[in-house]
């Protein structure tokens, strides 16, 4: 549907406008980067070659902040992901980055050995006060997403779901599933409010976006093509894909497609969904349960930018403020973690000065909540301002009584 | 989703304004854009007419003219209106529609404009004694000693000095004035004391590149608070921070009056009922969302912004509400052959004809929408860039079609 797919062929499209420029954090935060218009298009569509690397493409976060501000449909973010995967087909990745962008590998790992979720917490603590984290190349300043005692898969075969019915299947994704389950379990309840039955399918893999970023872009490739396959059995059977984390929403719905160019990426796309997207169409469709309590809280919105790219609007602030509550958007750009870009060490400073403008919003305490749909821009609030965000889902699951 | 009562689609200057006079108005606004608009690229300054007296030549235009719909009563509260955004965000401008100001443009040649940013109003040059024009180490695309050349032309009785400084802008990529605006507004004391060691007068002036921030006028404030002589920004090629600061000064408002802003947002067709329009339909990488309006205002741009669009030659199309286009029959009338020339191009008076409220008509003038308004650079019937109208036809239109 969108021209904006295949990122490929899009570098052709470029003006030469610098709307890009004026809107890329990470160039407004160290001179260092020379851009997206550069880096993306201008180099991209030049080279793809292993020979000819921009030195400074490593500085993208893939926020996409490009993407939103081209007038012409250029994939700029996409374009740079493809040249930093050519990149590594030459050169070596470093233990950080492999740890980083196999978030996954290392919570199923955890998750074998008994009591490994506090041994793993004990560990990042201690690795943290050693200085380990720091050696390997990790942000010693951060606190390492802390393990939850029981994963949400296997929290999950303890709920006991009231609906039948219509079914939905949950693409948990890994921070989630490891790291805060309690989503998951508001995400259940709000989906058996409204008469969906929530599925889990064990076969999904990590959407893949920590390895896209990381330039593994093969082994986003197996993910993708696995993913993109159980995504179109359930298709088959009629049953929906809802996900309550925003970049896993953004890789499935349309990263897959503009990375890889398949057609059977874009099929899959269309048995996706965003949670609050999903809830809004039951909404419009006049299928939703809105025997909910009066949500009174005042909410400040940190709108992550990976929803802004996904064209659906605000459906978390329309729904939430529908039941009374005061959504005030934060309006102070990009958080600057950018999923485990803000977890580098050499990156650390650049995440946090991107994040400086929210922090301070935040501190203003003007608000009984923070509100944000996806977890690394939760981890990176709390880190940055002392103040712990929720999902919007927790904020509706709990006005379900 | 509750319909929102206005729902602007666009987000360059004329969308943006729009978007500003309604929430002002009281009214629960969306504004949906794709791509950032033109803004970022342009001078900030704002055309009307290029004319001695803006108001009297607006007086004087055919009657096909989108001013002549919009009428001077809305031009002059339009600028009224964005003198007074912009200084709520604290980006102060001057002007008015019976004169015109004078800005100094990157290369040393004067440019006249109704509306400007204080910090670019070169008013004053004429009574200054000295003039310095300050290059900064680094930075690309500023030539001092050109523009010293052109000024000398306009100004032969003055004293000129080219003065050179250095910021530490070097080290990593090649510096553009958003750069060095970006690096100042953390750090404005760099350009104040690299300012302070030029010798200048109270009677002197200061020509620099756009570079006091990309925000309000904070950094200007602060270092002209430590310097005597008054200092002016030039334009420059783009990323421009003078546009940049209007645009943001834009946001902020819009932003702090509750209006939903939604990026990436590509609408491709509207919802209607007869003759009203009762939403708007965006695509996005697998479906389509509605957003339900009941009132609509279409601030698209013209051919560069794809509000107009044109596959087969002389069948524009305007691709949303598929509205009939204007445009000059025959090739012969669509373009002359010198692309910069000092006579009209016949395809920039190209867009869709209005009535009086800017809602879009056909040949025998009926109204297609009740609740649709044309704004911005997809009006047809003037040549936006040949009579110098593109801002001000924009703010004007958007005053218009918020306020009908
Ligand atoms: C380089 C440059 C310099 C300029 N300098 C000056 C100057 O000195 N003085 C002056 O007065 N004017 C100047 N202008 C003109 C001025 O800035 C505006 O371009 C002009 O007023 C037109 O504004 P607009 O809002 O109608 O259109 P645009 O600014 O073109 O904005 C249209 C917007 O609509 C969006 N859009 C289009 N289709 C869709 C869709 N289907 N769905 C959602 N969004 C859509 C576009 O992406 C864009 O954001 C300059 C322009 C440029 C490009
Ligand atoms: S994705 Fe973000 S960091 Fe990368 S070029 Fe685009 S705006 Fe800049
Ligand atoms: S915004 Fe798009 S068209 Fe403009 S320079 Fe960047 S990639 Fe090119």
């Amino acid at each position: 549907m969108s021209d904006k797919t295949q990122a490929i062929f899009t570098g052709d499209r470029c003006l030469s406008c610098t709307s890009c420029m004026a809107n890329c954090p990470v160039m407004a935060a160290i001179k260092d980067y020379r851009g997206p218009k550069l880096v993306g298009p201008a180099h991209g569509r030049m080279h793809f070659s292993q020979e000819d690397i921009e030195a400074t493409l490593e500085f993208c976060s893939n926020c996409k902040s490009c993407d939103r501000a081209c007038p012409s449909g250029v994939a700029v973010s996409t374009l740079n992901m493809l040249q930093r995967a050519e990149y590594y087909k030459t050169h070596p990745h470093t233990q950080a980055e492999d740890m980083i962008a196999h978030g996954e590998r290392a919570g199923k790992m955890v998750r074998m050995m008994p009591f490994g979720a506090t041994f793993a917490n004990i560990g990042m603590e201690f690795g943290k006060t050693l200085g380990i984290f720091s050696k390997l190349g990790l942000a010693g300043e951060r606190d390492m997403p802390a393990y939850a005692s029981t994963p949400f898969k296997d929290l999950y075969s303890r709920i006991k779901q009231t609906a039948g019915g219509k079914k939905i299947v949950m693409f948990t994704g890994c921070f989630i599933n490891d790291n805060e389950p309690q989503v998951g379990e508001a995400f259940v309840k709000v989906m058996n409010a409204n008469g969906y039955e929530v599925l889990i399918d064990k076969g999904f893999n990590c959407c893949g976006s920590p390895l896209v970023v990381t330039g593994y872009l093969d082994e986003a490739k197996q993910h993708a093509d696995n993913n993109a396959d159980r995504i179109l059995e359930w298709k088959k059977k009629g049953i929906p894909v809802v996900t309550p984390c925003t970049s896993c929403s953004l890789m499935l719905k349309e990263e897959y497609h503009e990375l890889f160019a398949e057609h059977k990426f874009h099929e899959a796309a269309e048995n996706v969904y965003d949670a609050f997207e999903f809830l809004e169409i039951l909404q419009e469709r006049g299928e939703f349960n809105d025997n909910v309590k009066p949500i009174s809280q005042k909410l400040l919105y940190h709108v992550p930018c990976h929803l802004k790219c996904q064209a659906i609007g605000l459906p978390a602030a329309n729904i939430l403020e529908e039941f009374g509550a005061n959504v005030q958007t934060a309006d102070a750009g990009c958080c600057g973690i950018s999923g485990n870009y803000g977890f580098r060490k050499d990156k650390y400073d650049i995440s946090m000065k991107i994040g400086a403008k929210l922090f301070e919003r935040v501190k203003r305490k003007d608000f009984d909540k923070v509100i944000s749909d996806c977890g690394t821009c939760r981890m990176q609030i709390h880190h940055g301002s002392g103040i712990k965000p929720c999902h919007p889902i927790e904020i509706l699951a709990a006005a379900y009584q | 989703m509750k319909p929102f009562d206005v729902i602007v689609i666009g987000g360059g200057l004329a969308g943006l304004m729009a978007a500003a006079v309604a929430a002002d108005n009281g009214q629960r606004v969306a504004l949906l854009t794709y791509g950032s608009g033109s803004l970022p690229l342009a001078s900030g300054a704002i055309d009307f007419l290029n004319a001695k007296a803006p108001d009297v030549a607006i007086k004087n235009l055919p009657a096909h003219h989108p001013y002549k719909k919009i009428g001077l009563k809305a031009c002059d509260a339009a600028a009224k209106f964005f003198v007074d955004i912009a200084a709520k965000a604290d980006l102060p401008y001057n002007g008015r529609l019976s004169a015109q100001i004078p800005i100094v443009t990157a290369v040393g040649t004067l440019k006249y404009s109704a509306l400007v940013p204080e910090s670019m109003d070169a008013s004053n040059l004429v009574n200054k004694k000295k003039i310095f024009v300050v290059e900064i180490k680094g930075l690309k695309d500023f030539y001092a000693a050109m523009i010293v050349d052109n000024l000398k032309k306009i100004f032969p009785d003055k004293t000129f000095e080219v003065a050179k400084l250095d910021l530490n802008l070097l080290g990593g990529r090649d510096i553009t004035c958003m750069d060095a605006a970006q690096i100042i507004s953390v750090n404005e004391q760099i350009l104040a004391d690299g300012l302070k060691t030029l010798d200048v007068g109270d009677d002197d002036a200061i020509i620099i590149p756009p570079i006091f921030g990309l925000e309000g006028n904070s950094s200007r404030a602060a270092i002209k608070s430590q310097l005597r002589a008054e200092i002016l920004e030039t334009t420059c090629l783009p990323p421009s921070p003078t546009g940049i600061r209007l645009q943001r000064a834009f946001i902020k408002y819009l932003q702090s009056s509750g209006v939903r802003i939604f990026e990436n947002s590509k609408v491709v067709r509207g919802v209607v009922d007869g003759k009203k329009v009762t939403g708007v339909v965006v695509e996005n990488s697998v479906r389509e969302k509605v957003f339900p309006a009941r009132k609509v205002i279409l601030a698209t741009g013209g051919f560069y912004s794809g509000g107009i669009t044109m596959r087969d030659f002389d069948q524009p199309r305007e691709p949303i509400f598929d509205l009939p286009v204007f445009f000059p029959t025959g090739a012969e009338n669509w373009s002359n052959e010198q692309l910069f020339s000092d006579e009209p191009q016949g395809f920039s008076m190209t867009g869709i004809f209005t009535d009086e409220s800017l809602r879009p008509i056909d040949e025998s003038g009926e109204i297609l929408f009740e609740n649709l308004h044309v704004v911005g650079a997809n009006l047809g019937g003037s040549d936006f860039v040949f009579e110098r109208s593109a801002g001000g036809v924009a703010i004007s239109s958007a005053y218009k079609g918020a306020t009908s």
